[in-house]
């Protein structure tokens, strides 16, 4: 519940404006939204790009940190729902900290698309949601 | 249950615009029986025939004439002085029911003409397969399993199945955004090319697909490297003639904003796409796009299609149509999570929108 209340909240923030659909591949992009505690979320962006063999990118899960993404692994087999797993990694005052991402892709062929999940950071844990720029 | 964008749109305008159009040139009759005829859709007509190229608007005069030509022995593919005419462009609704063999072959894949086969029988026996017979192009909606002629790659795939089982919703020449690449050959309104050899291009100008126009320069020049590259729509094209009958159009630079087809065929911004263009007589004109996709395909395929037709008579000019004006559609369209596609957004807690979804 509070995860879709998040979904919702990080589309009508990012949504004001319609333009044209991106139709490659629905992960290329940037995302942007929130993770973490409901009270405090912190501000996460996300930029992947696909180059016909893998989905590469960056993450930045707030100030002071950024990463890079190092393996997407995708499930296709929920036509409608993707199962999205990221590893990646963070460097977070001089300290590098695994990241791992298991999430949602929802609305796949809408330019709002919506990738929701969980959000382990270090030792940190918390949901995330973020739309399509 | 799913409302179909081309139903609402494409469709509906085509019907309206060209019923009765259709019904005496009998071009629809024509595909109709070219489809429940194995492997017939992208073969050659035979000899003296015009089996796919006649039946349009015009049909009657055009076959029986020769290729007109310009001054210097290259395809005319425009008017000839002192008359007036258009190209009528089919209805392509799934571009992979149009696989050749290869670049230059009329073959289509084993595959669709077993499959072509299978449902002529199953026709025969009362069955009442789908295959084949649906919106001019066949293949009915089995996403990509049903078509395992393409090289899809695992999110290929899975996109074309979602927007198989979505019926298209998200199709954005729905939204009446042009339709890009080979697409434009494919959406059924008429089109004129017209040729400028003193100035080293050609234009095309089209009625639908957005009233949009496209220019291929023909004067030697290489592609722009880099950002200089702007990808869009249409992508850049450049020609040559390979001889004096065939045109060849390089296009890359294409944004990811379109399909290749209504079915929802995706693509990349890797895409590269190279057309030939040819004239068999004066009545048809023959398509061919092989597609170069390695974001999207592991491997380049070919589509052909030659049932392109001229049309003197009932559309010798190309009329006005803007696909903006009054598209309702769009304003009742919701996403998966039943959120208004245009329009203002549902707040947190407001009752959800009823739309199609």
């Amino acid at each position: 519940m509070v995860r879709r209340k998040i979904l919702t909240a990080a589309i009508v923030i990012a949504l004001p404006a319609i333009v044209a659909a991106q139709f490659g591949h629905p992960l290329k992009g940037t995302w942007s939204g929130e993770w973490g505690p409901k009270n405090s979320p912190t501000r996460l962006l996300l930029d992947f790009e696909w180059d016909g063999k893998d989905l590469t990118g960056k993450i930045n899960p707030g100030t002071g940190a950024e990463g890079t993404v190092k393996k997407v692994t995708i499930d296709y087999s929920p036509v409608t729902s993707w199962k999205v797993q990221i590893e990646g990694e963070v460097n977070e005052g001089g300290k590098v900290i695994p990241v791992r991402v298991d999430g949602t892709l929802e609305n796949l062929g809408a330019y709002t698309r919506a990738f929701h999940g969980t959000w382990t950071q270090g030792t940190r844990k918390g949901e995330f949601a973020v739309t399509r720029n | 249950m799913i409302n179909s964008l081309r139903a609402a749109l494409v469709c509906a305008a085509a019907v309206a615009v060209f019923a009765s159009t259709l019904l005496t040139s009998g071009v629809w009759v024509q595909a109709a029986q070219q489809q429940a005829q194995p492997g017939v859709a992208a073969q050659a007509p035979p000899a003296g025939a015009a089996r796919q190229g006649g039946g349009g608007r015009g049909r009657g005069r055009g076959p029986q004439d020769p290729t007109p030509r310009l001054a210097d022995g290259t395809v005319n593919f425009g008017r000839v002085p002192g008359e007036k005419g258009t190209w009528n462009v089919p209805y392509i609704t799934n571009m992979a029911m149009r696989v050749v063999t290869g670049p230059g072959s009329t073959q289509l894949v084993p595959e669709i003409v077993a499959q072509q086969e299978a449902a002529a029988a199953a026709r025969a026996g009362g069955a009442g397969a789908r295959g084949g017979a649906r919106g001019g192009g066949g293949g009915g909606r089995g996403g990509a399993k049903s078509e395992p002629w393409i090289p899809w790659m695992p999110w290929s795939a899975a996109v074309y199945d979602y927007n198989s089982k979505n019926e298209s919703k998200y199709d954005p020449e729905g939204y009446c955004l042009p339709p890009g690449g080979p697409r434009m050959m494919a959406t059924p309104y008429h089109m004129e090319i017209i040729q400028m050899p003193e100035h080293n291009r050609i234009v095309m100008i089209f009625e639908g697909a957005t009233h949009i126009w496209r220019e291929i320069y023909v004067d030697g020049r290489k592609f722009p490297e880099g950002d200089a590259l702007n990808p869009t729509y249409l992508g850049y094209s450049i020609g040559r003639w390979q001889d004096k009958d065939t045109l060849i159009v390089e296009n890359k630079g294409f944004n990811e904003n379109s399909w290749l087809d209504y079915f929802g065929h995706p693509h990349t911004d890797k895409m590269e796409v190279t057309e030939r263009w040819t004239r068999p007589n004066k009545g048809q004109l023959r398509y061919e796009a092989t597609v170069n996709d390695p974001g999207a395909y592991t491997r380049p395929f070919t589509m052909m299609w030659e049932n392109i037709t001229w049309d003197m008579d009932l559309t010798p000019e190309l009329p006005e149509y803007i696909c903006q004006e009054n598209n309702r559609f769009l304003n009742r369209l919701t996403d998966d999570l039943g959120q208004p596609i245009f329009g203002p957004r549902q707040q947190p807690g407001e009752k959800p929108a009823r739309g199609t979804r």
